[in-house]
């Protein structure tokens, strides 16, 4: 009851926030396009090295450590000004908050891909993969949501502890290990070889499964996480 | 706690179970018809070990859910402790692990998709270690790391699928489709070294769970001279 | 339990019920069982020494913290059961103004009144704006606001969906001379149409304000008693029940 005009009313107020101040999305930006340029550096080993079997790699390590960055962010503001409170005591389903707050990061990291991957893709994918975008948009998408859902999570509990964004790495990275190996084999298959979505059906199976099972746990956990 | 049986009962158990396990590993069980020979004898330890890891992991997941529910913070004591278990029992895993690897494939470090999952879970429970260590408030500690034993266990097995994804690696599948079966005197050997196991987890939580509460005790008699 | 048990408040009907509420943060226990009635139309002022329970007391009204034992009934409804009705009911207004600081004082109003669902928000919102004396600043991004504008911003976002009870958590507190003033003619314009719950370090106010006093300490409820208390008496009794003698 009234859940959907308040999930658009939390992601609105995020997003009107951010694109008027830009502060995280600006920092992503030159972040992850800065991190295609270390990894250029960091494993160009001869003159003309191949790096097509990295570039799912390069891609993701690249998404997960932005999200981090974002993240951080997304809460940060809520806890500064004691805005949290204000939302808990708003007639509000606790889940409507956690959807809401993942739709808004998950806005902004499509925004942040929306320009990285034309970028990464000049820097270092030779063949056209225009006629593979579909199937890479899928695998996106899938991985996009885990990584969201599972980050948004996290980030409200470690938002209330004593060392906040250094926490959230280390509780983080270890459980999207599953999305990485995933998401990363697809994306290169997809980059190297073009593979369609025949042999990447049991990879994005997989991704959604990941998703369903975290939306669930969340789903069950968050009015604690965010509680008390 | 339940007081059916006390925690040195239950270390007696283990520890007669385990020595006969190994007894029997050596002496009943015969020498390994592959590649790996006698070296095959730490699997009756090194299974038997990454069952009760796993089982302790498991104890704490459920620990959590119920500390959800409760809000008693006795689950929350049984919890941590089950972690703290798991955790020195996955690092037995990983050692045991990397001498069965050495011993079988000639090197100290593959990465296998047990043995990788086995490190993941290390750095996970680990993690949950540093969450506890950086909230002070009580409950609020307790809240929290039952969330994210919640997310870690149902991790594990994700983690686990996923690695089916990289290149091809090397265990041995034992038990299960495809696996080659255990014979009979393997299979009793087994059996023995793994209720040990799982008896000395028991009695390990156990006993520290009680130490727990005693501290817990002791913060309560200090706050109450303190006024 | 108390020197001034006194329940029948002119006979209205209770507003807030509390009966035996405890609260424990995991083994320390910060609320004691605390009983106490507020009838509609009241205006109950806590005191309180710092750690005493006064704000935790709050946030359990205001259903940001769940009881330990105990039942806590706000405008009719069981906050632990019935958390939803209670949020509608109540409006808080704390020394933190709760109010995001990069947009501006409309969307920040336009945000909540969609939380609320309010069908009436613009007109609500401009008249509250009005009101409150923010019409000019209305397109300004609060970050710009001085904190006594921000104060009343905040008011207006407690009142916005107009709320049967408000919880004041020392509202004076951080204010100048100008914004207490501000404070208070705002408070009589709607003292009417509310019930109050108070919790506060300045006895003036306190005093001037509630129709029933109370002074918390130790998680219990050490002083209860009806308004019209003078400000030397009440000191002493203050001084009296709590020991640490910290009163303003």
């Amino acid at each position: 009851m009234g859940g959907w005009a308040q999930f658009k009313a939390i992601v609105r107020k995020d997003l009107i926030r951010e694109l008027r101040t830009r502060d995280m999305l600006v920092s992503m930006i030159l972040f992850v396009i800065l991190a295609m340029i270390i990894f250029h550096y960091a494993f160009t080993v001869e003159e003309g090295s191949d790096l097509t079997w990295f570039t799912g790699g390069m891609l993701w390590v690249t998404f997960i450590f932005a999200m981090l960055l974002g993240l951080n962010r997304s809460f940060a503001q809520e806890k500064d000004e004691r805005c949290l409170d204000g939302l808990l005591l708003c007639p509000v389903d606790r889940v409507t908050i956690f959807l809401a707050k993942t739709a808004g990061n998950l806005v902004f990291l499509l925004i942040i891909q929306a320009v990285a991957v034309p970028v990464f893709a000049l820097f270092f994918i030779e063949r056209s993969f225009l006629g593979d975008l579909l199937p890479f948009l899928v695998v996106l998408l899938l991985a996009d949501l885990g990584i969201c859902s599972l980050g948004t999570l996290l980030a409200t509990i470690s938002m209330n502890t004593r060392s906040r964004d250094l926490l959230l790495p280390i509780l983080f990275l270890p459980l999207i290990v599953p999305v990485l190996i995933a998401a990363t084999g697809a994306t290169t298959l997809i980059f190297a070889e073009g593979t369609g979505f025949g042999s990447l059906a049991m990879r994005m199976l997989f991704l959604l499964g990941f998703d369903a099972v975290f939306l669930v746990a969340a789903w069950g956990t968050y009015d604690f996480a965010i509680g008390e | 706690m339940k007081k059916l049986v006390s925690a040195p009962a239950l270390f007696v158990g283990a520890g007669v179970l385990l020595v006969i396990g190994a007894l029997l590993a050596f002496w009943y069980a015969p020498i390994d018809a592959s590649s790996m020979g006698f070296s095959q004898k730490i699997f009756y330890y090194h299974a038997p070990i990454a069952a009760a890891a796993i089982a302790a992991f498991g104890v704490a997941f459920v620990a959590a859910i119920v500390y959800l529910r409760t809000q008693d913070l006795l689950w929350d004591r049984l919890g941590y402790v089950s972690v703290r278990i798991g955790l020195l029992f996955s690092i037995l895993v990983m050692i045991t692990g990397m001498i069965w690897g050495k011993a079988a494939w000639g090197v100290w470090w593959a990465w296998e998709p047990r043995l990788t999952t086995f490190l993941l879970a290390c750095f996970l429970y680990a993690a949950y270690w540093v969450l506890r260590s950086v909230v002070d408030e009580e409950q609020r500690r307790a809240t929290y790391a039952a969330v994210f034993a919640v997310v870690a266990f149902v991790d594990v097995p994700i983690t686990f699928f996923a690695t089916r994804f990289l290149p091809e690696g090397l265990h041995p599948v034992v038990v299960g489709p495809g696996g080659g079966g255990m014979e009979g005197s393997v299979a009793l050997s087994f059996a023995v070294c793994l209720v040990g196991m799982l008896l000395l987890m028991a009695a390990l939580i156990r006993r520290d769970v009680e130490i727990e509460l005693i501290k817990d005790r002791v913060t309560d008699l200090k706050t109450s001279l303190g006024g | 339990m108390s020197d001034g048990q006194d329940r029948q408040d002119g006979g209205a009907p209770l507003e807030i019920e509390v009966e035996g509420l405890r609260k424990t943060f995991g083994r320390r226990e910060v609320l004691k069982g605390l009983s106490f009635g507020v009838p509609r139309g009241g205006f109950l002022s806590i005191f309180g020494p710092n750690g005493a329970g006064k704000t935790t007391t709050l946030r359990v009204l205001a259903t940001l913290l769940t009881a330990s034992a105990g039942t806590v009934k706000v405008a009719g409804h069981d906050v632990r059961e019935d958390p939803m009705p209670v949020r509608r009911a109540i409006g808080l207004i704390s020394h933190n103004a709760m109010l995001y600081p990069d947009l501006t004082a409309q969307e920040n109003l336009r945000f909540y009144a969609d939380m609320y669902g309010l069908t009436d928000a613009d007109e609500r919102i401009s008249d509250l704006l009005e009101r409150l004396e923010l019409s000019a600043r209305r397109y300004d991004v609060v970050r710009t606001y001085s904190k006594g504008m921000r104060q009343r911003l905040a008011i207006a976002r407690a009142v916005l969906h107009r709320p049967r009870v408000l919880l004041l958590d020392e509202p004076h507190s951080g204010l100048d001379p100008r914004a207490v003033d501000i404070l208070d003619g705002l408070l009589a314009e709607i003292r009417d149409e509310h019930t109050f719950v108070m919790v506060t370090h300045n006895i003036a106010k306190g005093l001037e304000w509630g129709t029933k006093l109370m002074i918390i300490e130790g998680g219990r409820i050490a002083y209860e008693h009806a308004a019209g208390v003078d400000h030397d008496a009440f000191s002493a009794v203050y001084r009296e029940h709590v020991h640490d003698g910290s009163v303003l």
